[in-house]
């Protein structure tokens, strides 16, 4: 499906990690044949991964308080807080609440969840530019960001499982939307909601609240039927998308591409007809970031540079089966350096706070 | 292509030695066939030889014969 929203621009970027950075070497307990093919097959080294009590939230809030400061925005002017995520704080309530009362924004602000995961900046840039240009507010704030590393953290082999257990890293974004005249943003948007299965974490919710071994917080991952939904349906997308909009990858600066495993991110920019040297990859340092993979393969390429306006184009695809394309331009330094934190939100519910 | 030159593909693109596999090799004893492997799979088979593999295909794989059958 595609969305054209008119008068509404991206202005701000950041991203924030933890200061611990883990290689595959360390965390494993594979022999190292298996080790080295997976670094070179996937293209994994290593990832951050979040301190026990740290969650996405606390990622997205550093990422936004940089961002902010940087951009001098007047908070009060910020009428939409959207948290893109599926490693929220709380079943209830949406983590947005607290992210709003966390960063000192004005009651006068629509804040929720969306539960999406790989195409979910996309979306989720998508929802919150459609609100933004139908209300009075001036600016609109998306976080996005997992801590997967946790949710897949379940130490089986590759020879038995999937390649998850080290595939994914913790981290969260924080992008800035503001109103303004004759910009414009294009969406396509697919579902196949037949693929549900591919990735899901089946237990510990309401439809199975308990699972055969007990452990509620995992995740499960058909490699296969990932891969192939991949690789057919982002290259489809991306080339209906320059197809709509009469452009080829010589527009662009850079493909974006959500952060899923090398093999698939060369096929799709192979099957588009991207040089190599404009896809840009973050996850041989990250990991696969889900829903901040974009934004932090962004923050990593340009977080430095100062110059110019970068002219994207990034495609989100997973979890779902969901995945969305979109090309936007941002000033390069608009896009922050990488934020590191150890912080985390204390709320008095933790049991080493309860004394 | 013989079926040697089908292995030497297979023994390529999951790292192994050559003369490791052969037709009858059973792939549940390779240790390195693996789910990283089985994505080089599907490259290889849409990129050389125009088939797709679903992991239904991928399942039903015994052997190496049952591949090289489907590398026409």
């Amino acid at each position: 499906m595609l969305t054209e929203i008119r008068n509404v621009k991206v202005i701000g970027m950041a991203a924030a990690v933890s200061p611990a950075w883990d290689s595959i070497e360390e965390m494993s307990d594979e022999d190292e044949a298996t080790v080295k093919r997976f670094i070179k097959k996937t293209g994994v080294s290593g990832r951050y991964s979040a301190s026990p009590r740290q969650t996405t939230s606390d990622f997205c809030c550093a990422a936004a308080e940089e961002l902010l400061a940087k951009k001098n925005i007047d908070k009060s002017r910020i009428g939409i807080l959207i948290f893109v995520t599926q490693t929220s704080d709380y079943r209830l309530p949406a983590t947005a609440c607290v992210l709003q009362q966390r960063l000192g924004l004005s009651k006068d602000c629509i804040c929720f969840d969306v539960n999406l995961g790989c195409s979910g900046f996309v979306y989720g840039l998508n929802v919150i530019a459609s609100m933004l240009a139908n209300t009075g507010t001036q600016y609109g704030l998306l976080l996005a960001g997992d801590t997967s590393a946790r949710e897949f953290s379940t130490r089986r082999k590759q020879k038995e499982g999937h390649s998850g257990t080290w595939l994914f890293g913790d981290s969260g974004s924080a992008t800035l939307l503001e109103k303004e005249e004759g910009n414009e943003l294009k969406f396509l948007s697919n579902t196949d909601g037949s693929g549900y299965k591919a990735i899901i974490s089946p237990y510990g919710a309401w439809r199975n609240p308990d699972s055969p071994d007990g452990r509620t917080h995992y995740v499960v991952m058909d490699d296969i039927a990932v891969f192939n939904f991949a690789t057919d349906e982002a290259p489809r997308q991306l080339n209906e998308y320059m197809q709509l909009t009469n452009t080829t990858s010589l527009d662009y600066d850079c493909l974006v591409l959500h952060q899923a495993n090398l093999m698939i991110m060369k096929r799709v920019a192979k099957n588009t007809a991207f040089p190599e040297e404009k896809m840009l990859v973050s996850m041989d340092r990250f990991g696969n970031t889900s829903s901040a993979s974009i934004p932090v393969s962004l923050v990593d390429r340009y977080g430095e540079a100062n110059e110019g306006t970068i002219k994207t184009l990034c495609c989100g695809f997973g979890v779902g089966l969901s995945w969305s394309t979109v090309a936007f331009n941002i000033a390069a330094s608009d896009i922050l350096p990488l934020v590191h934190t150890d912080g985390y939100f204390s709320d008095g519910y933790n049991l080493d706070d309860q004394v | 292509m013989t079926d040697q030159e089908k292995i030497a593909k297979l023994e390529e693109i999951w790292e192994l030695d050559e003369g490791t596999l052969a037709a009858d090799t059973v792939l549940a004893d390779v240790d390195e066939y693996d789910s990283m492997a089985k994505l080089s799979l599907i490259v290889l088979m849409d990129d050389d030889f125009g088939v797709k593999l679903t992991g239904d295909v991928i399942k039903g794989f015994e052997t190496v014969s049952d591949i090289l059958k489907l590398m026409a």
